[in-house]
This record gives structure tokens, sequence and C-alpha cells, in this order.
């Protein structure tokens, strides 16, 4: 019976560690792809402590975390006090609206709180997030605090006012000090609940403000960086191995104190001994400190600059070189003030609203058009942009189908929609987006989970136009896409690289810029772009109507022309670049002259960038592709 | 003095009337108004009301249930093994579930990817094993997997926390007047840590049936729980007004459960602590 | 002599080193109130749980009815506890609590429900049947737990400090409700407690225990007039405890003087205990006394008064109905009768026996 209990408790404990064992073991592969083991390696846990963006996303959560759980704690406090000394009517009403946090699901309370700041104009930002962290916060203080109220002895509190003490000293004297494991485990459980939180994080959270979940989040869709294994890592044993200690002084402890209840112990055979005291007096301010120091060393002291010479960049994440923002900084003395966005769809309403004068931002073809259409883009002056001229002719007739005359946008990155396939598992020639359907390749096919990328792909296949607003048309490709589902091993964005690299699967489409990143990783991997034709995409750099720095954003984007910078980028984001200059500058010539980076203009041909369709049809679009994922 | 320190609550009152009753009434009034004319409507609902989300709710549904009962038989005789064996801190044991939160829950879920997928270090276990290879990543049965492994520790506590607080001599009186192990079990300690039950079923349950990371992350994308659905609403769709009736729907399902709870916890208090 | 019911046979039990009951060796006799006494921490409630098979000894046996019942679980004895602290189901009316064993036994719903009315009738709680016990008081709680106990019709039923938690009017009230109940159904009672009181009121046999050990075994007047040790003697009743010397047989010398007893034995000039009851320590007008002493203290005690009297550098605690002053001159006089001798513990062992919690 009990080797029966051991083994069961140690499965269950086997099942919660698993996940962490496996993150501790990812920190440490060589191999930047997941599927891979590559070797032991300690590059991550250097690289962390160089990588300011993980580190700032760790400060931004540890700071929330803090200021939350201690605001959370006072508050909390305060009104456990208050609700213990009320009556039982208006205490019932206190504790029901306590309960609502801690059994309303985080989806609805992060999406309330969302409504609430944004129709209070409240801009969201670190600001909303700590709020969102305190509301949630409290209600475990409280619930931890209260049961030990209910534990003192108003006795006590009433002899030390009979003594003399005033009604604060005696309430500091006795019941403070009655009820402290019960603030201080508030606390601990509010910090850990605040630093895990995700879900009301991603909904009260603004552009430009990550903390670790939100981070991780994005990165989940785009490949996780390696080093928030280790910081993960650093952080778990930080917190184990602070257990560890705690456990083998207080079990030390424990041993005196059954000495001492010596008589207890007859009668109830062995005592529980109480060690939370300790684990919260010593543990906690132990991790605290920790974690301060940590943030401490990863803030940066940010550079000087003047306030006014600044150029506001807004930017797909992950979508520029650092170092040539750098480069650029030292060179004009301009700062660049950067923010990330994830989606063509965040970006969009922010620069609606106006709220954030940007300077340059960098959307994709369709929405170019959607921008331009509200008249939300100003007309650049190509004379202040010299370098256009090394930005080849092709990708400005391109361009012309979303920005006609090339009034508005100076092409960035570009890249086709096609098909990433094992040769070990393929065996015959991939031409055609047929092959998706091929029952044989039954859950080895992967698929984009995005509207306008899934539907292309279908249209095409049908030999519609990717831009179809005929409904026939797509009802019939909602139709193919449901028949297909079946066959689909997963819809993901840009964790088709990793599972390709890792042989998960056979079959998956992919973005071109993609393509040759995991060829490197594995060799037997071949990209295509199907003969019925496909989606090219083009992500330019505009400039807003209501920049401020117009003048500096001009010089930002020459700056980007220039053909050094941009193979620098080309080099660290891998998508194509339409700089012809900076692809003459590529050394390696598979590279230079590969058909998957730089496709002729035969491929080119056949493929059409998408418009924007109107919010009418993109809401049809969106129906349709719902109906697919829950069929 | 009793009237007076009353008003230690006020802080906390301005703040749950302005974060917590204001935002819910926000999504009540969102869910009746038109998104063009702010006017009152029920459109909302219709597109509620369609195949697809009736659907992805009865999908959430199904899957919440399951993960929550596996929870329960999972935890129940976790609870007991530590309520019983002899461990010199109940603060400790808290601390074993609590300890894997500062592991990120997204990262967690996210490692058992790797453990799941086809070539995955399960599959490669059970092939060493020279069993045939599981098909479970993007599955409903992954997304369960995924809703066990991250509720399972509101399961245990609560109901740990109960039965460490029955009296042992109830126990023994019970045994005394001549109930053997399972009588005493089911007549005695069973009834004594419903509240205990009732409090690790809610959370469990509501975090379950309202997720949309789970079901992202171990899903595929080919699995639409209600939280994806509310989730595109909001971040990608930006139709506040559907997503705002899609979330009455499930508070709807929240309330339900938060009666049933407070009707077995007349302190207010939950089991959590 | 009535039957053996049940034997403890060397019975040892030791807590994480701490041994609290050693080598112990015991009988209870059929339809005896027998009572453990003894300071907390003395084993009591460690024996009785071993009786109720709540724990298992180290090593020795527990014999009922001569059937050998040590490995036996609780819910396969044919006796029932009272609990200290009642322990009643808190999830059940107290019609249920009391219908719990017998439900188990799988008795007839006439049966259960004569039985119910019979047990509430006899522990004074009609018309509770369908309350919670929370809605009970201490008492009221107290009583449903013999009454659940009861129906069972144990052979034995064990009590541990049942009246512990109960105030001075009740608990009196409940004793004789306790002796009521042993006369009426001609059940063995078990029973613990550390209120010597209790213990001389109800017993018919007293088992005073310390440190794990059997101190005395007696009937309540043996234990109270003849106290074997000065650890016994102290702990029942008051006593004044003197060192003395056994000059001959029937003559012993303490407070300086001599005195005349009853006790032969114990040799010529070995120092002794001698124990004085404070009441049977009388005043008289100094010339008439064994010994002077000077009144130092008065207490009036209702009943009695108790007084402090120093003689020649001891102090005596004296009960009297009449009073004396304080500075009074007094003479005290002792009936031979009751002068208690006992030898002196000849090892520390012994000596730490009487040493009090």
């Amino acid at each position: 019976m009990k080797v029966l209990k051991r083994v069961y408790m140690a499965l269950i404990l086997i099942l919660l560690y698993a996940p962490i064992a496996t993150l501790i073991v990812l920190s440490f592969n060589s191999s930047r792809s997941r599927a891979k083991w590559g070797g032991f390696t300690l590059t991550w846990y250097r690289a962390l402590f160089q990588n300011e963006d993980i580190m700032n996303a760790f400060y931004t959560t540890l700071m929330i975390a803090l200021i939350a759980a201690l605001l959370a704690t006072l508050i909390g406090t305060l009104a456990a006090v208050g609700i213990q000394s009320m009556r039982q009517r208006t205490r019932t009403i206190f504790m029901g609206v306590t309960n609502i946090p801690m059994l309303n699901s985080e989806i609805v309370m992060g999406v309330s709180l969302m409504l609430l700041f944004i129709i209070g104009r409240i801009e969201l930002g670190f600001g909303t997030i700590l709020i969102a962290h305190i509301t949630f916060n409290i209600p475990y203080v409280i619930l931890s605090v209260m049961p030990k109220l209910r534990q003192t002895e108003r006795s006590v509190y009433e002899a030390a006012l009979d003594l003399g003490a005033t009604p604060f000293y005696a309430f500091r004297k006795t019941i403070l000090s009655d009820i402290m494991p019960g603030i201080v485990s508030g606390f601990f459980l509010a910090f850990t609940m605040s630093l895990d939180d995700f879900v009301v994080t991603y909904f009260t959270k603004g552009p430009g403000v990550d903390t670790l979940s939100t981070k991780i989040y994005s990165e989940v869709r785009k490949g996780i960086k390696p080093e928030i294994y280790s910081l993960s890592t650093l952080l778990f044993l930080m917190i184990f191995l602070l257990l560890i200690a705690v456990n083998m002084a207080s079990v030390k402890e424990s041993k005196k104190e059954i000495e001492k209840n010596a008589a207890h112990l007859a009668k109830y055979g062995r005592k529980r001994i109480f060690t939370r005291r300790f684990v919260f007096g010593r543990v906690l301010p132990g991790v605290l400190c920790a974690a301060l120091a940590v943030g401490w060393f990863s803030s940066r002291t940010g550079k000087t600059f003047a306030a006014q010479n600044q150029v506001v960049v807004y930017n797909w994440g992950e979508y520029i070189d650092p170092d040539v923002i750098d480069i650029f900084e030292e060179e004009t003395g301009i700062r660049v003030i950067y923010e990330e966005f994830e989606t063509n769809e965040i970006m969009y309403p922010k620069i609606k609203s106006g709220a954030v004068a940007y300077d340059c931002v960098c959307p994709s073809d369709y929405m170019i058009q959607k921008m331009i259409d509200n008249d939300l883009l100003a007309k650049l002056d190509w004379d202040k942009i010299p370098n256009i001229k090394n930005i080849g002719d092709m990708y400005m007739k391109t361009s012309e189908q979303f920005d006609p005359g090339n009034l508005y946008s100076v092409p960035y990155c570009w890249g086709t929609i096609g098909i990433l396939y094992n040769k070990k598992m393929v065996s015959e020639p991939v031409d055609s987006w047929k092959i998706l359907w091929d029952s044989r390749y039954k859950d080895s096919i992967l698929m984009q989970d995005s509207v306008r990328d899934a539907f292309a792909v279908a249209l095409k296949y049908l030999g519609y136009s990717a831009n179809s607003t005929n409904i026939q048309e797509l009802t019939e490709a909602q139709q193919l896409l449901m028949t297909q589902k079946p066959l689909v091993q997963a819809y993901v964005v840009d964790q088709v690289r990793d599972k390709m690299i890792g042989n998960e699967a056979a079959l998956g489409v992919i973005y071109s810029g993609e393509a040759i990143y995991t060829q490197k990783e594995n060799p037997d991997l071949e990209y295509v772009v199907p003969k019925e034709g496909s989606n090219v995409w083009i992500d330019s750099w505009v400039v807003p109507k209501n920049a401020k720095h117009k003048e500096n954003a001009e010089k930002f984007l020459n700056f980007l022309c220039r053909p050094d910078i941009a193979l620098k980028n080309f080099e660290y984001i891998t998508y194509s670049t339409p700089n012809e200059a900076a692809r003459e500058l590529i050394e390696d010539p598979a590279i230079r002259n590969s058909q998957i980076a730089f496709p002729d203009e035969s491929v080119l041909e056949r493929c059409e960038t998408y418009s924007y369709l109107g919010s009418d049809v993109e809401e049809i679009y969106n129906r349709l592709w719902n109906g697919v994922k829950s069929s | 003095m009793k009237n007076k320190r009353k008003w230690l609550a006020a802080p906390y009152g301005v703040w749950a009337a302005g974060f917590i009753i204001i935002p819910l009434l926000m999504i009540v009034y969102y869910a009746f108004t038109s998104q063009e004319s702010g006017q009152f409507t029920l459109s909302n609902f219709s597109s509620v009301f369609t195949a697809t989300t009736m659907k992805a709710l009865g999908l959430a549904l199904v899957l919440a249930v399951l993960s929550t009962l596996i929870c329960l038989v999972l935890a129940y005789p976790l609870a007991m093994i530590l309520a019983g064996a002899q461990v010199t801190s109940s603060a400790f044991i808290v601390l074993i579930f609590v300890l894997p939160m500062w592991m990120n829950f997204l990262l967690r879920t996210f490692a058992w990817q790797t453990l799941l997928e086809n070539n995955g270090v399960i599959n490669s276990i059970l092939q060493m094993l020279g069993l045939p290879a599981l098909h479970l990543i993007n599955t409903p049965a992954a997304i369960v997997f995924g809703m066990v492994y991250n509720f399972l520790p509101f399961m245990i506590l609560p109901i740990y926390n109960v039965l460490i607080k029955i009296d042992r001599d109830v126990i023994e009186a019970a045994r005394d007047l001549g109930a053997g192990a399972w009588m005493t079990f089911r007549r005695i300690t069973l009834p004594l840590s419903v509240s205990g039950i009732i409090s690790g079923v809610t959370m469990v349950f509501v975090p379950s049936l309202t997720t949309f990371v789970i079901s992202d992350l171990l899903g595929g994308g080919k699995i639409l729980l209600i939280g994806n659905l509310i989730e595109q609403e909001f971040k990608q769709l930006n139709d506040w007004n559907v997503g705002s009736a899609m979330s009455m729907i499930l508070m709807v399902f929240i309330v339900i459960s938060m009666m049933v709870s407070s009707k077995y916890d007349r302190d207010g208090e939950g089991a959590l602590f | 002599m009535k039957n053996k019911l049940i034997d403890l046979v060397g019975i040892t039990k030791s807590f994480d080193d701490v041994t609290v009951l050693d080598d112990l060796n015991l009988y209870i006799r059929e339809n005896e109130f027998l009572t453990l006494l003894g300071p907390s921490g003395c084993g009591k409630t460690t024996t009785l749980r071993i009786i109720g098979g709540f724990e298992q000894p180290d090593s020795g046996k527990v014999l009922f009815g001569g059937a050998d019942i040590t490995a036996l679980p609780p819910n396969r004895r044919q006796l029932n506890t009272v609990f200290q602290r009642y322990a009643l189901f808190p999830h059940m009316t107290i019609e249920e609590n009391i219908a719990f064993g017998l439900k188990i036994r799988k008795k007839s719903q006439t049966y259960i429900r004569d039985k119910i009315r019979y047990a509430l009738k006899l522990v004074n709680l009609e018309g509770y049947e369908t309350r919670l016990p929370s809605a009970l008081s201490g008492g009221q709680q107290q009583r449903v737990a013999i009454a659940r106990a009861i129906v069972n019709e144990p052979k034995v039923l064990l009590l541990d400090e049942p009246l512990g938690a109960l105030d001075l009017k009740l608990r009196q009230d409940m004793q004789y409700e306790l002796m009521r109940l042993k006369n009426e159904l001609g059940i063995t009672f078990v029973y613990v407690t550390h209120d010597q009181e209790e213990a001389l009121t109800m017993s018919d046999t007293i088992v005073v225990m310390n440190q794990g050990y059997i101190q005395q075994i007696g009937t309540p007047e043996d234990i109270y007039n003849e106290p074997q040790n000065a650890f016994v003697a102290d702990f029942i009743g008051d006593s004044n405890i003197l060192d003395g010397i056994m000059i001959e047989d029937r003559l012993v010398e303490i407070l300086g003087t001599k005195f005349a007893c009853v006790d032969t034995g114990f040799g010529k000039m070995r120092p002794v205990d001698v124990v004085l009851r404070p009441e049977d320590l009388e005043l008289v007008p100094p010339e008439k006394g064994i010994v002077k002493g000077r009144v130092t203290n008065l207490i009036f005690k209702g009943v009695h008064y108790e007084m402090e009297v120093m003689v020649n550098g001891t102090a005596l605690i004296v009960h009297g109905t009449r009073m004396a002053a304080v500075g009074d001159e007094v003479g005290i006089f002792v009936d031979p009768f009751n002068i208690q001798i006992m030898n002196k513990p000849e090892s520390e062992d012994e000596e730490a026996v009487s040493v009090e919690e």
C-alpha cells in the first residue's frame, strides 16, 4: 500500500515536472530548433544577458508582479480587516464581489478590463497591466488574510487597549502580528499569480510593453528563442534551490520542536510542524532581493539624445537587425524610438486613432492600400530618398498594385507563399497545390493559420483570384478547405519551420523567407511555388500623415535602402530583399542566385499581391475561416 | 471602534467597483448594442447562436467536463495521500504544486508539444519499449491533457486543505462504530470533503471552459473552443459587440458554477488556503 | 470475583523514541467502572487508544475475553469510544449520528428507530433528532456522543476525558448520569481522566498512572487513604508529605517530634515519607497538641477553613471547621490511624516518578 502511494505520487510529480525538465534540457541544446538535439551548449545563457528584449520583458514582468503584489497586499489586508468588522449582510456582498475575480474566467476579466480602458481612454500599457494585476491579486490576499483574522482573539487586542496602548499600536502589536503569516502568504501568492499570468496581461497590454508571458506567446508563433529557456531555467532553479535550503533548515528546526513537544506527541502520534513562518520569513525576501538585483542589472541606461531629434519606428517583431538601428543612431545622431506589432490588424487601429504619432511604419501590401484609402499616409519626397534607385524595378512595378504611382511606399522585404516539402517523405515531384489534398499525406500537412493565406491556397488551386470577393468562389474555397482539414496535422504560423526541420511533417505551406533558413537546418527540405500561382507579398515602409519627424523618417528610409544596410538586414531576417544592389553584395552564390530568395519573373508572373477587400468582405473571410476551423 | 474599522475596506470597495463591477457591466452594455449605431440590439446574439459558435461552445463544455473529471479522479487520491502523509509542513506541500508556476505557464504548455509530438519524447519512449506510437498532438485528447496538467494543482489544493481539516477523532469514531475503511471513506471523509471538491471543480472547470491558449498550443489550430472565438473577436476582428455577447454566454456558465460553489461554501472563502 | 474481560499484557509503546508506556500490565473486569487517572502525558490516553484499536502496541498483547485482539482494527472490536472532543459527524443530524453504527450493522429500520428513541431518552435529549451537532451545546453534544456509543450495546465503553470541556455544574450532572447508565446497562466502563475528584466519585477501580507506569491500582478508598507512594498521595487530594524517620514499629519522628502510629515492618531508624491529610490534622489548644505551631495564613473555603500552620520551620496545611486567627499559637493533634507511612523511593527512576509533570 505504501509503495503504491509512493508510485502514485511519483507519477503525478513526473507529470507536473516533465515539461520543466524538458525546458531545462532545451536550454542547453545548441540547435535553435526545439525538434533537434544539437549537443550541449551554454551559448543561450551567455546570449540571454545580451538580449535586451528578453531582459526588458523580464524586468517588466518582475516590476509588475512586485508592485501589483505589494499594492494588492496593502489594499487587500486593509479590506480584510474592514470586512471582518462589517455586519453580516455587507460582508456577504463584499465577499461575493471578492469571489468574482477568483471564479470568473481570465478571458472575461481581461476582455472586460480592456473595454473599460479603451472606453475610459486610458492608454494601454504598463499602467493598465498593473491595474489589471492588482485587481486579480487582491482577492488572493483577502482570502489568505481572512482565516487568520478569524483566528485572532479579540480579547488580546482589548487587553492591549486595557494596558494603555493606542488603538493603532494595539492593532499593530496584536492583530497585525497574528495575521502576518496570512499577509505574507497572500503576497507570495499574488506575486506568483502575477508572474505567471498571461491571459489578462494579453488583453490589457499595449504595444511596446511586454511581459515574459506575452513575449513568449508572440514567439510561440514565430519560434521561441532559446534564451527564454535559459531565463526560465535560471528563474526556476533559483526558486528551487531556495526552497531546498529552507526545507533543510526547517527540518532541523522541527527536530527541536519535536523534543519540546514530546508530551503532545504521545497523544497525536506526530505533530505537523509549521514552517510557513520560515518559508515566508526567509525565502520570500531572498527571492525578492534576487529578483530586484536581476532587474537592476538588466535595466539599461538609456542613450541620451536631444528630445526633438528622433524618429518613431513601428515595425513587425524581429524584422530588423538591431545593429542597423545602432549604426543609424551613431551616424545621424537621431534617436530611434522602436516599437513592434504582431499583425497588420493590430497595427492599423493604432495608426488610425492617431494616439501615437509614428514616423515610419512597415505594413503589408493590402494594408497599405487600406491606409491609402483611408487617407492615413503622407506622400514621400523621393528627392530625400535617393537610395530608392537600389530597389529593383519589378518590385516597384508590383507595388503599383496597391500603391498606384509609387507615391507612398518604400519596399522593404518581400516573398512568396509556397510549399515546403521533405524529399525523403515525398518522392513524387511537387508542383501543384493539389498535393495538399492527397490523402496519402494525412497528418503530415501543415497549413498556415491565417485567413488570407489559407484562402489564397484554396482559391489559387481552384483557379480563382486570391483577392476574390465572389461569395460563390469563397464558399467553394471554404468547402475545399473543409475537405482538407482531416488531412491537416496542424494550422500554425511560424511553427511550420520547426516542425519541418524536425521531420514532424512532410508538407507545409510557408513563406519563402523561412524556406532558406529551414534548408540550412535540414537539407532534405525543398521549396516550391506551385504552378497554379500564389501570393507575392511586399512589406513596405510608409510615413503616416501625422508623423512629427517626416524628414528624419525619410533619412531613416534612405538609410535602409543603402546596399550594405539592406544586406545586413537580409542576413538577419532572411526574408528576400528587393534591394538589387544589396543582392549583388551577397557572397554565397548559392543564396545570391537562389530561386527561393530571388525567383525569376516567370514565378512572379503567376503570383498576385493581396489587395484590401473592405471590412465587409474581411468579415466574410473570417466567418468562413472560423467555419473551417470549427468543422 | 468596530464601526470605524470597517472603513478600511473602502479603498477596496472603490477598486472593486471600478475594476470588477463596471468592466462586467461594460460587457453587458456592448453585448446589447450594435457596433455601428450604438443602439440596443439583440443581433450580436444571433452571431453567437450560429453553428460555428455553438460547436465551439459545445466542444469546450465537453472538454472542460472531461478534464475536470480527470483532475478530480487524479487529485483526490493524491490529496488523501498527502493529507495522510506525515509531512513536516503543509506549506511545503503547497509549494511543490505552486513551484511549477515559476516557470511560465505558456512555456510549460509549449513544452508538452515537444513531449507529445509524433516524433516527440513520449513516442520515442514508447518506441523504445516496443509499443505502438500514439497520435497525441493536435487532438482533443492533447488539449484535455494540457488542461489537466495546468489545472491539476487547483484541484489538489482545495481537497487537500479540506482533508487536513477533518478531525482525526471523527474518522476514528466512524471506525470505532464499526465502519470499515471503505465505509468510513464513503460516509465520512467524502461527504466532509464536498466543499473542497466543489471548490476544486469550479477552479478547474471555469478555466478549462474558457481557455484559448491551451487549445492554441496543443490543438494545432485545428480545434476552436469558445475561448478562441472570443479572443479572435477582440484581438483580430475587432468586433467587441459580438465578442461581448459571447463572453456573456460564458458568464452564464461561470455564474452557475459560482452559485453552486457558494452554496457549499457558506463562509464565502473558497478552500484554496 | 467477576471475570477478567480485558487483559493488557506487557504493553510497550513509544512515539519517536519517547517511551509512553513501558511493560504495562492491567486487567479490567466485567461490569467494572475502571478509571485511568494521571497527569497529562502519563500514558492513560495511549492505553485507552490501544484498547480501542487506534494504536498498535510495540510489544505486548491485548486480550478480550481471553482472545488476542491486538491486531484487530477498531471496527471489529466489541467496544465503543466516547471521544474527548465528542467527534460527532458534523454533516449528519443527531439521529443520523446515533444510527451510524446500527446502519453499518444492517439493523432493521424499526429497530434503529426504537434504539434512537431509547438512547435519546436515556441521555435526556428527546426532540433533538433532526438537529445538526453544531446547533447543540457542549454538554448536549457529549450526551449525543454517549448515546451514539451505547446504542451499539458494546461490551465495553471507552471514555476519553469526556467531561473535560464541560463546566462544573454540568460535569457533576453528567457524572451521575454516567453512573446511572453504567448501572442500567451493565456495561464495562474504562474512563480516562486527570480529575481526581471525578475518578473518586464514579470509579469501582482507579488506576493511577505516571510517566508510563502504573503507580497504584485500587478502590477509591484505598487510593485515597492508603497511597502507596508520594506521587499518589500528592496527586489524590491535598496532602502534607513530610520527611520522617521510622524509629521503630509504631513510632515515627516528624517535625522534630515523635508520633505514635500504627505501621510496622519498616525496620528501625529508617528514613520514610509520611503523609498527613489536612483534614486529619486537628487544631487544639497549644498545650493539648503533639506539636505546637503558629497560624500564618487563613482561607475560607466554604465547607471548611484552610489554614497554614508553621511547625518548626515546616508549613502544614490544615483543614478545619473552626477558625484560628493568623498569628495564633495552636497545638496540632493527629490520630495514629491517620498517619500514613511510605518507603522513600530507592532509585532515581522512582524519584522521577514523584516529580510533578
